[in-house]
């Protein structure tokens, strides 16, 4: 059986991690080794899809030019194609409840759908497809990476980590994300129960935990209890819609604010100001001001900013985030000081302010030892590693975030999973009809706590049925609603009487169909094989680009070794290689870098032999010595 | 008699196939479940300590790489599991499934004020209904958000007499005493619970509105 891979698909950063000799570790991909792939997916005009740092350079920004000119840059968005950044926030949206000022940054199809859909050119990519590139970016990076190390390992089974107060939509959107990666999705992880397990805590006898997540997109915080290697999430709390990112923007708004609004909105103005403004956030972590600079057409912004005043923006996000935990804490009916332990999660967990209310508030410094970009990715990989049997009594147990109830009548929302229930865990509910004959139920599932439905998130609507036509309330029908360790509703109908089992047709009120994810599974299929053209492709060029700067370096150390002639050929062969190599032509790269292998041949050679010889005259002269 | 997915011997109904220790999705009450005596008084830590260790052994986590129908059978035993340690965990669950059990299950329509609890409700739905119409900021809405504040103690205290009472009758029907007697003031306590669960979080909002205004 093959090895279950941990990911942490982030708003931010993406990372994957897997288990080697007994300890969770992430692997570190790409030209760079850098184990933080940026969950920053380009498509071209054409289609061509790139993920990571290369994304990020193609964002629509402003750019000094040479001649001091600034000019714009990048994939400005619909038939320019597009550059989407924090793909999370949108994962399970309906088109009704995007923000106008998303739509001022992205172009999106049809906002009256049960999905978001992003508009590219002539195409339209779902979060969840999005989503998916960034998976397989993941999964190729991986491989590559542990084919380097010689180990031919495919990634095919992983557990992905997802916010813990995502609902069940937004769960059920990055499976699809998963499945449309390839990939079989054993299990959905919440972040902060991921994160618990990085540390080991379970070598401790018991405690509680309080693991605090703020990250760039999501915010969560979740109260654990654990007992004997059983990790069990007493509560948790969160908002899937407060992150480092809404920082972010308030800085963007305090170095655009003499700024006139349509310049503001362009896409290339606001995002070079959010990359200034992510820059110096980062940077007052370790200095207490630092200046900041947007390049506009004809003009600059040329700011100061200061820590004191950084915090001062900061400071209503973080309020809403104590907010939250107090009401955690309460759920699990504790107290602050009877929290243990406090963990750290998220890149926004790195501002000072942020580490100083998160200790007053429980009372005790927080654990930071392990990297917060990189904690939830190990914690995966040790969830993963339980699934494979291979923790021993280690086992976590964790709970649904939401209540989960239906639709009774007078538009109440009826409660029949209470939030912060252990899953998996079942109800069963009975239905009957209100008038003769009835042949169907409508049943509505909601999920949320307010009182009224319309306040609530709509699930799912389905309808029981057909019924045979009885008298009203003689039909006894039993719905069993059972979630499952994913925090994923499964719903299946009987007939208490018959005993027969009723098929339900579940139509999700967001999200996408079986039949959609098919028909993405079957384009997915055509992109796999770009995918793959792609991936030879560049390492055809790395081949290419070694050849090359191999033979400039050899020629500056031993030039002298080679003639005119073979120069003039070596040059010529070099120089077409050069050409084709930006190209995208592999066949001709592979056949120029033979070529230029054959003619440097005899040169390497005599290069060999004059290193020798040196070698040997050096070893000579010490030994006279 | 129910069919194991995995080694396919008949068993009696329980979570785990005594043959082969695969889970078994078998419908139990919630003693069962949980292998404890069919009492209204339990030892909490014993009650933890089973649940953790059949946990161990029917959780999903187990059986990540076992077939579809074990899976399955996993997925549910669990799921009754926890239902069963969360509604025996819980006193006052544990209270209205006992009536459940035994046929008395309190109707969920039952819309009555318990007599003894009927002037304390009266006063605080009218101080509500004060705070409701009250124009927000008001030195009024003020006074009223201050008094209901005080009647939240009062409500509290009596949701912790209610409760010491419920398990001090849990030991009297262990004792087997009068068993008609006691269902009557089993069905008793659990309504005026339900009641004052009810009005304790009505008045929490309208405090925390208050605040909010």
């Amino acid at each position: 059986m093959s090895r279950i891979f941990g990911i942490d698909l982030g708003t931010t950063n993406s990372l994957i991690a897997a288990m080697e000799d007994g300890a969770p570790r992430v692997i570190a991909m790409g030209a760079n080794h850098r184990a933080l792939l940026p969950s920053v997916v380009a498509i071209a005009p054409d289609g061509a899809i790139t993920v990571g740092e290369r994304a990020i350079e193609m964002e629509p920004h402003l750019t000094v030019e040479r001649d001091g000119r600034v000019s714009a840059v990048g994939f400005a968005g619909g038939e320019y194609g597009a550059v989407i950044r924090s793909v999370k926030r949108y994962m399970g949206l309906g088109g009704d409840e995007i923000a106008p000022e998303d739509r001022a940054r992205y172009t999106f199809a049809d906002l009256s759908g049960p999905v978001v859909r992003f508009q590219i050119g002539k195409r339209v990519f779902t979060p969840s497809q999005i989503s998916a590139e960034i998976l397989r970016a993941l999964k190729h990076g991986a491989e590559r990476a542990l084919r380097a190390a010689g180990n031919d390992e495919k990634v095919e089974r992983v557990v992905i980590t997802v916010p813990a107060y995502f609902n069940d939509g937004q769960r059920q959107a990055t499976k699809d994300a998963g499945r449309l990666a390839g990939l079989e999705v054993v299990r959905l992880v919440n972040e902060p129960t991921a994160a618990s397990l990085a540390y080991g805590l379970n070598t401790r006898a018991a405690g509680n935990v309080a693991v605090f997540d703020f990250g760039g997109g999501t915010f969560d915080i979740s109260i654990l209890s654990i007992k004997q290697g059983i990790f069990e999430v007493l509560a948790t709390n969160g908002d899937t819609h407060l992150g480092g990112d809404d920082i972010d923007r308030v800085i963007v708004q305090w170095l655009l604010a003499e700024i006139p609004d349509p310049l503001k909105l362009d896409r290339h103005v606001w995002n070079s100001a959010r990359m200034a403004a992510e820059d110096a956030k980062q940077r007052l972590t370790d200095v207490a001001q630092t200046p900041v600079v947007v390049e506009l057409p004809g003009h600059s912004i040329r700011k100061h900013l200061t820590r004191d005043a950084l915090e001062r923006m900061a400071e209503p996000f973080l309020a809403r985030t104590l907010k939250r935990c107090e009401l955690a804490v309460a759920d699990a009916k504790l107290t602050p000081a009877d929290i243990d332990a406090v963990v750290l999660v998220g890149g926004s967990t790195r501002m000072p302010l942020v580490r100083q209310r998160v200790a007053a508030m429980f009372h005790k410094e927080p654990l930071c030892s392990i990297d917060p970009d990189q904690i939830v990715a190990l914690g995966a990989a040790v969830q993963a590693s339980v699934l494979m049997g291979m923790q021993g009594d280690m086992l976590l147990l964790d709970v649904v975030p939401l209540s989960l109830g239906i639709e009774t009548m007078g538009g109440v929302m009826e409660r029949l999973i209470h939030r912060n229930t252990t899953i998996p865990t079942s109800v069963a509910e009975g239905f009957t009809t209100a008038v003769d004959n009835q042949t169907h139920v409508d049943i509505h599932v909601l999920q949320g706590e307010r009182e009224l439905a319309k306040d609530c998130r709509s699930l799912a609507r389905f309808k029981l049925g057909p019924i045979q036509p009885q008298p009203a309330g003689v039909p006894r029908i039993e719905v069993t609603f059972l979630i499952d360790a994913n925090g994923i509703l499964n719903v299946n109908a009987r007939d208490e009487r018959t005993g027969r089992e009723h098929s339900v047709d579940v139509k999700p009120s967001y999200g996408l169909t079986d039949d959609e994810i098919e028909r993405m599974l079957e384009e997915a299929v055509d992109l796999g094989e770009q995918d793959l053209e792609e991936r030879l492709l560049i390492s055809y060029r790395n081949d290419a680009e070694q050849i090359l700067g191999a033979l400039r370096k050899q020629l500056g150390e031993f030039g002298p070794l080679v003639d005119n002639r073979e120069r003039a050929r070596m040059d010529e062969v070099a120089e077409r290689l050069e050409a084709a190599r930006i190209g995208t032509d592999r066949e001709l790269i592979a056949k120029l870098v033979e070529e230029l292998n054959e003619v440097t041949t005899p040169f390497a050679e005599r290069i060999m032999d004059a290193a020798i010889k040196l070698a040997l005259e050096k070893k000579s002269v010490e030994d006279l010595s | 008699m129910i069919e194991c997915p995995s080694c396919g011997r008949r068993q009696q109904p329980l979570l785990i196939c005594p043959d082969c220790g695969s889970p078994l999705a078998a419908p139990l009450d919630c003693f069962a479940a949980l292998g404890m005596p069919r009492k209204l008084t339990i030892d909490l830590g014993a009650l933890e300590r089973r649940y953790h260790e059949l946990s161990r052994k029917l959780h999903p986590d187990r059986f990540a790489s076992s077939a579809a129908r074990v899976r399955d059978a996993s997925l549910r035993a669990t799921a009754t599991l926890t239902r069963s340690y969360r509604t025996l965990r819980d006193p006052v669950a544990r209270g209205l499934y006992w009536l459940e059990l035994i046929g008395e299950k309190l109707s969920e329509n039952n819309k009555r004020v318990p007599p003894e609890l009927a002037e304390l409700v009266f006063e605080v739905q009218e101080q509500l209904a004060g705070m409701h119409d009250a124009p927000a900021d008001s030195d009024a809405a003020r006074e009223l958000a201050a008094q209901v504040a005080q009647r939240r103690g009062q409500l509290q205290a009596t949701m912790d007499a209610s409760l010491a009472d419920l398990e001090l009758n849990f030991v009297k029907w262990d004792q087997r005493s009068d068993e008609k007697m006691l269902t009557l003031r089993l069905k008793a306590i659990l309504s005026s619970i339900a009641y004052l669960r009810t009005l304790i979080r009505d008045v929490d909002r309208a405090l925390e509105n208050s605040k909010a205004a």
